[in-house]
């Protein structure tokens, strides 16, 4: 048959290499940062832009979006091309991918350290940057079903499976999550609202770290562990029942994010029995990869590269059978609000990500620069301070998140809270969070042993740009299927079809969920004494929101005796119909915030306490770790935008009166002034509409409808 | 292909034992075995399957589990068969504890909670000054008791979660050692009581 000679498009995986290297540095980096700041508040610098609240997710965004991205982008081009023997379809979206997805991540870095955020968890970007996202997304979707379709391979092979339900998956989750309402260039509401904003955000959630996280990384695996290994995939049957049974299941698995919350019963229900499911099928890519390695044992011992790759599976294989169990609602109730789930996504994000982006790194870049690796004893320190680090930076946190859970619902024998200060329980768990910082420093390290490893490996080899091979024609032109060929035989050579039929498996999950919770009223009963957020109230929420307090706060009491007495009245659904978004939270580094309006109650504190909380928390409440915000106080809010925000939320379904937005704004400096006034009692002059002023609003608001009698 | 020395060759390792079931698959030298995936994960595969419709059976179809709110309430009966309910110790009843050890465990409690807000000797600032001769809430030992136990709206909060034996030993300590004290510091507030 006639042989076509074609070039590969190594510079764009250079490309993508690099962007990899120094987005990871910075995550890493960052999240060293968000982790000293948890040990010793001075790591807050007091400078607005460098508040944990802000940091932590530049740290999550960092890594998950610009580290893991660019890894994905850099595997899926490296490999595809060779797969599919042919180039990457078009070198102009390939250039549009590439810096596309580099803008974003610059526009997210200063948005999100600059305080605009949506505060949803991991889609905190505002809706112009979800826009570009969404187009840059679509660009790698196309450059991808393109080259699929220019291929010279018949069949197309497990790992394209996983990248293309990786673009499907992505690109319907980050659609459906991010519908915003603008109010301005820098300010957007979700569309959604309280417990249907949770069930979409976690559905979200829950399948970005499905979606992001596992299936490109299953797919990467496929390629770069038998290339690395020399040894032939151990089932092709498993890769089959795997991969759709996994895709299938996981999009209906996020409740488990809001397990005994103001969610109903069936959907909890639904979330715990599909995360159950989910185990067989998760490990499967840990079996097929693990089996893959017989024959290869014996080399795993001299590369740096496989060793990365078994801690990886080994990871994936713990973080999976981990998931599920933390999907029961027993075990939950002790793994949510706690440090479980921080140390739980560690394992992940280090242990899987990390693990298996070094491993491609470490397997990649000798062969594109057409050179042996600088030092493989280099390398495989970086193994060792990277898998060190990871356990040094879990097990401390596994340990707090046990202890505080403890802590937090232990009883006096006369019945009362053990620990009724809950910086107590905090103030326990420091020294755990040192260690923690620790393993995140090792980790680093290990990390930067790599750049250099990896620079000195470059500067060592010639890279070729356009890489010449040669291969013959496709034959695909029987369409139909083979009598001797399987049905999956057949779609693996029908790319669309097979995105369609991927596709499908995709959405039914996310649709029986969604759709009830946001058309079906039964869902959501209503509380008749709960009203709409004054302007003021508003906009301290909105502060809050922009700060990421919901990095530390949760404003969710669960129907636990433990948590009513120190909080007051759990939770209920009907509370939350006018939160655009949700701010439920989901780690209590500090108390919850869901009662701070009840007075009287537990949670109630008067102005001046959160003036002087704001001004410098140390002098409140010795040995606390919040930031201090003394700009709050010399900072105003902008009136100028706030009755846009009314017309907004009246847009959202939210009922102020008709035409309120003209009388919003005399309204806000009208309570704000109650509240000065009241601060004057205390010696503190503060302006009406100071963003301390908007704040406490805000807090004071929190569970004081709930507590007025129907 | 580039015929570079030091291009690195990806290698395919054979095993005559281990690949009896080659299939003809070969991408980019990745071959794949037709081996059926291993009955254990398969038998756990279903077992979950099993598992997840008998939950939503014993839960939805027989409504045999508790919802969260039932579950709450069962937890708030066990709670009250075991300790009991905690109004027994009726304000009115209280006196002023004058032994030293409840005046020192009163202090700590001042210097653990209220310093905050009412000063390190009592003079006030965020809350009131309960050095001087006008108290908002009253000044005889089951008020000052109530507002510590429940809260008001001025802002103090509630400590009901730490009992009532270390309210009634604060309330002791404030009423002993830091009233009448006189000390300059918040302005009067709330009418005079002896």
């Amino acid at each position: 048959m006639e042989l076509q000679k074609y070039y590969y498009d190594n510079k764009i995986v250079k490309c993508f290499i690099l962007a990899t290297i120094i987005w990871g540095v910075v995550g890493v980096l960052v999240g060293l940062i968000a982790a000293l700041q948890l040990a010793w508040p001075m790591f807050n610098f007091d400078t607005e832009f460098l508040t944990f609240g802000r940091v932590r997710p530049v740290h999550t965004n960092a890594i998950i979006f610009a580290f893991v991205g660019n890894a994905i982008f850099a595997g899926v081009y490296y490999s595809m091309q060779k797969l599919l023997k042919t180039r990457m379809f078009s070198d102009v979206l390939s250039k549009i991918n590439f810096w596309g997805w580099q803008l974003i991540i610059v526009a997210a870095a200063v948005t999100l350290l600059s305080g605009i955020s949506t505060g949803k968890e991991y889609a905190e970007l505002e809706w112009w940057i979800d826009i570009m996202i969404a187009v840059v997304w679509v660009v790698f979707g196309w450059n991808m079903i393109g080259t699929m379709i220019v291929r010279r391979e018949k069949h197309i092979y497990a790992a394209i499976w996983w990248y293309v339900a990786t673009f499907i998956g992505v690109a319907v989750l980050h659609v459906v999550n991010s519908f915003e309402l603008p109010v301005t260039f820098l300010k957007s509401y979700s569309l959604y609202a309280g417990a249907q904003d949770a069930v979409v955000q976690w559905w979200y959630g829950h399948n970005a770290v499905a979606f992001f996280l596992t299936t490109p990384f299953l797919g990467l695996m496929y390629y770069y562990l038998p290339k690395a290994a020399g040894r032939p995939i151990y089932s092709y049957k498993l890769s089959i029942i795997h991969f759709w049974a996994l895709i299938f299941i996981y999009m209906w698995a996020g409740p488990h994010h809001l397990l005994y919350q103001a969610l109903p019963d069936w959907a909890q229900a639904l979330g715990v029995t599909f995360s159950i499911m989910l185990l067989a099928p998760s490990w499967g890519g840990m079996i097929n990869g693990l089996l893959t390695l017989r024959g290869a044992w014996d080399r795993v011992r001299d590369s740096a590269t496989l060793k990365f790759m078994v801690v990886a599976v080994t990871a994936y294989g713990m973080s999976t059978f981990e998931g599920p169990m933390m999907s029961l609602k027993n075990v939950n109730m002790i793994s949510h609000f706690s440090d479980w789930t921080i140390a739980h996504v560690h394992i992940g994000g280090m242990g899987w990500n990390g693990g298996l982006t070094f491993g491609m790194l470490y397997f990649m870049i000798p062969r594109l620069w057409k050179t042996k690796l600088f030092s493989e004893k280099l390398a495989n320190t970086h193994f060792w301070l990277a898998t060190l680090g990871m356990l040094i930076y879990a097990i401390p946190l596994y340990w707090a998140a046990i202890t505080q859970w403890l802590m937090w619902r232990e009883y006096s024998p006369e019945g009362y809270l053990a620990y009724p200060n809950f910086l107590s329980t905090v103030t326990q768990i420091l020294p755990m969070y040192m260690f923690r910082s620790l393993g995140g420093l090792l980790f680093l390290i290990g990390f930067l042993l790599m750049v250099y490893n990896l620079y000195k490996t470059m500067a060592a080899g010639t890279f070729t740009n356009e890489e010449e091979a040669q291969a013959p024609v496709l034959d695909n032109s029987q369409s139909r299927k083979d009598a001797r060929e399987t049905q999956h035989r057949w779609i693996e050579r029908k790319p669309v079809w097979f995105s369609i039929a991927a596709f499908i498996a995709l959405a039914i999950g996310g649709a029986v969920e969604i759709i009830p919770m946001v058309f079906v009223k039964s869902n959501v009963p209503t509380i008749s004494t709960v009203t709409p957020y004054t302007p003021l109230e508003l906009e301290g929420r909105d502060i809050y929101v922009s700060e990421g307090c919901y990095t530390c706060h949760s404003q969710m009491v669960r129907p636990f005796r433990w948590e009513t007495d120190r909080y007051g009245e759990y939770s209920k659904i009907g509370e939350f119909v006018y939160d655009h978004p949700f701010q439920w939270g989901s780690r209590r580094t500090g108390p919850d915030l869901a009662r701070t309006g009840v007075v009287g109650g537990p949670m109630y504190k008067n102005a001046a306490w959160h003036y002087k909380h704001f001004e410098n928390a140390q002098s409140v409440s010795d040995g606390t770790i919040m930031p201090n915000y003394p700009w709050f106080a010399e900072q105003t809010v902008n009136t100028e935008v706030t009755p846009a925000k009314i017309r907004a939320m009246q847009t959202l379904g939210v009922p102020y009166p008709e035409g309120y937005d003209t009388k919003a704004v005399a309204d806000l400096m009208a309570q704000g002034q109650t509240i000065a006034d009241e601060l004057k009692q205390n010696n503190i002059d503060v302006v009406p509409n100071a963003k301390v002023v908007a704040v406490i609003a805000y807090l004071h608001k929190l569970g004081r409808d709930i507590s007025k009698k129907e | 292909m580039t015929n570079d020395q030091n291009h690195i060759q990806d290698e395919y390792f054979h095993d005559e034992n281990l690949d009896k079931k080659l299939m003809d698959h070969d991408y980019d030298g990745i071959k794949e075995l037709d081996n059926p995936a291993p009955a254990w994960i398969m038998a756990i595969f279903y077992i979950t399957i099993f598992f997840s419709v008998m939950y939503g059976a014993y839960y939805f179809w027989f409504s045999q589990g508790p919802t969260q709110d039932q579950e709450y309430l069962a937890e708030v009966n066990e709670y009250n068969t075991k300790f009991g309910q905690k109004e027994n110790n009726a304000p009115e009843a209280l006196t002023i504890l004058t032994n030293e050890a409840d005046i020192a465990e009163g202090m700590a409690f001042y210097q653990a909670n209220c310093v905050a807000c009412h000063g390190a000797n009592g003079e006030g600032g965020v809350g009131s000054n309960l050095t001087d001769a006008n108290w908002i809430h009253g000044c005889d030992i089951a008020s000052v008791a109530k507002i510590v136990k429940d809260g008001g709206p001025n802002g103090m909060m509630s400590y009901k979660q730490h009992g009532d034996k270390k309210i009634q030993q604060v309330a002791s300590y404030v009423l002993t050692k830091l009233k009448g004290t006189n000390k300059p510091g918040k302005e009067l507030q709330g009418e005079a009581c002896q």
